[in-house]
């Protein structure tokens, strides 16, 4: 009778255990169950919760559940969605990673909410947003997303001539000569340079032109001596920067060097480093309706447009805002979350901190892009 | 035939070999991380491996090893499953722990042969242990204590997380038989003797594994967990329940209502089964929050698949006395299922594993070791993304040294212990840890002289190029893409922690083997005989033995 007890008992227990832990799940099952906010799938009897699952499933890549979740999905197809969700083309959507769902509600009514959501990607530039009102509708006990699909955008069968320069470079060495190419790099030259404090460190903001007739891939290093002498960090300015350079043309570059402080700061040098490559003046993308916004948050607004007959599948706005004087006074940026298409104007919005907001008078723009192709000889 | 060497941590096994292989006396390894102890990793079966590889290559050897640690297992589980049933259904254990699911999954899965060693010698150890607890003597003692020592040298997680499921049921055994046969005992003798068994056998641990400990001690696990799918709920993740549960435990399902139910109702049986229930418990994961509630911290550290071994192990005595029953009560007809049921548990992992394999990247690195080789490539550091377990295999036949490694336990690059990610080769399935430490070592990559990055899956070339690294070169006909950046110095040597010095290479190098030679020295020290386990009858209950059962 005992050991009836014994192993009744231990049954019980244990269902009792792995019950609580499906209902109250610890941080790593809930890791691996779908969410980043502390969320796993639940019965969908609020707005939040709809909108929740959605994204669960969405961060689980499990898009055909998603799709069947939306109380509009007769309005589109599956693909619609899907491509929509991950991008129409290669491009940083198809590679991110759904990291978290902020849901606000802006109204709600019985049988209805509108809300604002903000989608947020990791992806493998770093993390990026992207915020749609959303509406949810109620349907019996549950309530379903009514996804606001963004169409594939559709542009007219045309030509377009390309007639933009392009450069190629013959190197006369074997193959294992691309570490040293034993070609003089490309005239680049510092046009400006400042550095700034701040609280997360201190940053090197400027510019640097490519001075010569020929492309040049480019980076800066810069190094801070203190005041003993010593040398207090080495940083380069990473994806702060339009590596290509065209003959004559000008990028800005931010260095950042976390945990120092300015005033421990005696000199700092610049290695400004160039190398000669082949390259092309194509795609290129203008930028459309630029605007600089001081309220109600710091940024600069624009679009992308591709004037070229090709897909850019990486963009990456670097941005120069300067001063009165036309001193450089921030340096920010910004990846496109889908590909640009042949004159298909995609929104941007590059932020800027909220204490350098009024300092700015002018700023200047431009897009460094990348599209997977062949070896870069 | 080759099939374990597919499994996922092989390549990381026979890495470790290899150092072994060309390098004895010297536990610091180079190649991965700038430079790392490998004396943060017990090296038994890596030193086995290396010994034997001078023989039969190493590949064979290392297949060598684990197919000795199967056949000290199944020696072990019949002398520790001797003391709690009968010697047939002892032997029923010792059949079934071959084709154990978790075994399986160990071997061509997960390729953890230190898992397999640790618990093969672990439960050759136990059966002396009991023996020092109920009757005393020198033999039992000794062989127990070094045995301990030699399962510690080949892994010691059994040691710390293990002892309580396999050791406190065998002490209240002892103290509940106490009374029992020629030689009487009593409670307190025997807790005095479980106390000076761990005190010396800690001791022997401590001494055998010194430089191990004094690393740990050195650098307690302080880097950012990283996320493991053991830890996760099996039901609200019903991928890697089948992964973790169903494909590991097989038909042994079926068995765990009768091994509860029996282990309640037969006496000498309770504390074996608590032990199995409790370890059970533990080795679900996430899927109960007992793991957490009591391992704290180092819940984040274990991995549990191997939790969920000993708890397989623990249950092999009960289901050993289940297949004996059966077959004693229906001979053939009970034989066929149990075969083919036991044919299904063992085989289930490896179709897992070639269905979801772990190292589904079938890559030739060859031409990246010989690109690297040539030159004067290898002045530089480089890393991998895409490769898989190739990285460990990578490591072996270059010259050059990565920034990398599979090896996370002694990892002490700031970038790659801060953000809770796996190696940098596959960041991206670990998000966003992982790809904040492959933002982070890109970052400064001229501090480690890192100028190339192969790159087997181009998901991640937006970041190289944004970030100012530049396609050099391919191989595999464009398979692997060769990125670089300008300007990088050349890597130096670099030591992040410290460097073990000469006199723990020597003691590494000698006492984790010598142990485990002078454990199988002492074992053929004969016993003294005496009936250590149990009557004919355990098998069956007060209320539930009946003639036919008793038949055989």
């Amino acid at each position: 009778m005992r050991g009836a007890v014994l192993a009744i008992g231990i049954g019980i227990v244990t269902v009792v255990l792995v019950a609580i832990g499906t209902i109250w799940p610890i941080p790593s099952a809930i890791y691996f169950a779908g969410s980043g906010n502390g969320n796993v799938l639940r019965a969908p009897s609020a707005p939040e919760d709809a909108i929740q699952n959605l994204g669960i499933r969405i961060r689980l890549h499990q898009l055909p559940a998603a799709y069947n979740s939306l109380a509009n999905k007769a309005e589109f197809t599956e693909s619609d969605f899907d491509q929509d969700v991950t991008g129409f083309y290669t491009s940083l959507r198809t590679q991110a990673t759904l990291e978290s769902v902020d849901a606000q509600p802006l109204h709600q009514s019985d049988d209805q909410a509108d809300m604002r959501v903000r989608f947020h990607w990791i992806t493998v530039l770093g993390p990026y947003d992207d915020t749609r009102d959303i509406q949810v509708v109620r349907n019996g006990n549950r309530w379903q997303v009514d996804w606001p699909l963004v169409r594939r955008p559709s542009v007219p069968a045309q030509v377009i001539p390309v007639n933009y320069l392009r450069w190629d470079v013959i190197y006369s060495g074997s193959t294992d000569e691309w570490g040293s190419q034993n070609v003089a790099g490309p005239n680049v030259r510092i046009v400006d340079m400042r550095p700034v404090n701040r609280a997360e460190g201190v940053y090197v903001l400027g510019e640097l032109l490519n001075n010569d007739v020929v492309p040049a891939w480019v980076d800066v290093r810069a190094t801070l001596v203190g005041k003993d002498g010593n040398i207090l960090g080495r940083e380069d300015s990473f994806d702060m920067i339009s590596h290509r350079l065209l003959p004559k043309q000008v990028t800005p570059f931010r260095i950042h060097f976390p945990n120092v402080d300015l005033s421990q700061v005696a000199s700092i040098r610049m290695h400004p480093e160039s190398i000669l490559i082949s390259a092309s003046a194509d795609p290129v993308v203008e930028i459309l309706n630029q605007k600089y916004n001081v309220q109600p948050i710091a940024s600069l607004t624009g679009q992308l447009s591709d004037q070229s007959g090709q897909t850019v599948n990486f963009a990456h706005v670097l941005s120069t805002f300067y001063d009165s004087n036309g001193n450089v006074v921030w340096v920010s940026d910004r990846y496109i979350g889908r590909a640009l298409l042949p004159q298909s104007p995609v929104d941007f919005t590059v932020a800027v901190p909220e204490d350098l907001a009024r300092k700015i008078s002018s700023e200047r723009t431009i897009v460094a892009t990348y599209s997977p192709k062949g070896v870069e000889l | 035939m080759k099939l374990p060497l597919k499994s996922y941590d092989t390549n990381q096994q026979l890495f470790f070999a290899y150092h072994y292989l060309h390098d004895w006396w010297n536990p610091w390894n180079v190649k991965w991380f700038t430079g790392f102890s490998q004396t943060t990793y017990p090296p038994l079966p890596q030193q086995w491996t290396a010994i034997l590889a001078h023989i039969v290559g190493l590949q064979y050897a290392y297949m060598l090893v684990q197919f000795v640690a199967i056949l000290l297992l199944a020696v072990g589980m019949y002398r520790f499953a001797a003391i709690w049933v009968n010697e047939r259904a002892a032997s029923f254990a010792s059949l079934a722990v071959v084709l154990l699911g978790s075994e399986s999954f160990l071997i061509y899965n997960a390729g953890q042969l230190a898992t397999t060693w640790e618990a093969a010698l672990y439960v050759l150890a136990l059966p002396y242990l009991y023996e020092w607890l109920r009757y005393g003597g020198w033999r039992p003692f000794v062989k127990a204590v070094v045995l301990f020592a030699a399962t510690c040298s080949a892994h010691d997680v059994i040691i710390i997380f293990g002892t309580a499921f396999f050791t406190f049921p065998l002490i209240a055994l002892a103290i509940m038989e106490r009374e029992q046969g020629e030689e009487k005992t009593t409670g307190g003798a025997v807790v005095a003797r479980a106390v000076a068994v761990a005190i010396i056998a800690a001791a022997a641990i401590a001494i055998v594994l010194l430089p191990y400990w004094i690393d740990l001690f050195r650098y307690p696990v302080t880097q950012t967990p990283i996320p493991h799918a053991s830890r996760a709920n099996y039901l609200l993740t019903p991928f890697w329940g089948t992964n973790y549960f169903l494909i590991p435990w097989g038909a042994l399902m079926l068995a765990l209502p009768f091994i509860v139910w029996r282990g309640a109702h037969v006496r000498r049986l309770v504390p074996l089964m608590l032990g199995f229930w409790a370890c059970f418990l533990v080795g679900l994961g996430g899927t109960t929050p007992v793991a957490l509630w009591l391992l704290h911290r180092a819940f984040y550290v274990l991995t549990f698949e191997r939790v969920a071994y000993w708890a397989e192990l623990l249950s092999l005595p009960i289901l050993g006395l289940l297949c004996s029953e059966l077959v004693a009560r229906f001979r053939m007809k009970a034989v066929v299922p149990l075969v083919v049921l036991a044919a299904i548990t063992c085989g289930l992992p490896i179709a897992w594993a070639n269905y979801q394999p772990t190292n589904s990247i079938n890559l030739d690195v060859g031409p990246v070791a010989e690109w690297l080789n040539r030159g004067g490539h290898d002045n530089y550091r480089y890393f991998t993304l895409g490769f898989g377990n190739n990285i460990s295999r990578l490591s072996i036949e270059t010259n050059a040294n990565t920034v990398d490694g599979e090896w996370y336990s002694d990892r002490r690059l700031p970038e790659l212990m801060k953000y809770g990610g796996g190696s940098l080769d596959n960041s991206k399935y670990f998000v966003p840890g992982g790809l904040d430490a492959l933002r982070a070592i890109l970052h400064h990559a001229d501090r480690y002289g890192l100028k190339w990055v192969f790159v087997h899956d181009p998901w991640y070339d937006p970041l190289l190029h944004f970030a100012g690294w530049r396609q050099v070169d391919q191989l595999e006909y464009g398979a692997i893409q060769v990125w670089s950046k300008e300007a990088v110095p050349p890597a130096h040597p670099m030591v992040f922690g410290v460097k073990p010095p000469a006199w723990q290479g020597i003691m590494w190098g000698i006492l984790p083997v010598g142990s485990s030679i002078l454990a199988f020295l002492l074992v053929f020290i004969p016993d003294k005989r005496r009936q250590i386990g149990a009557s004919e009858d355990v098998g069956a209950t007060d209320e539930t033995i009946v003639p036919e059962r008793m038949a055989s």
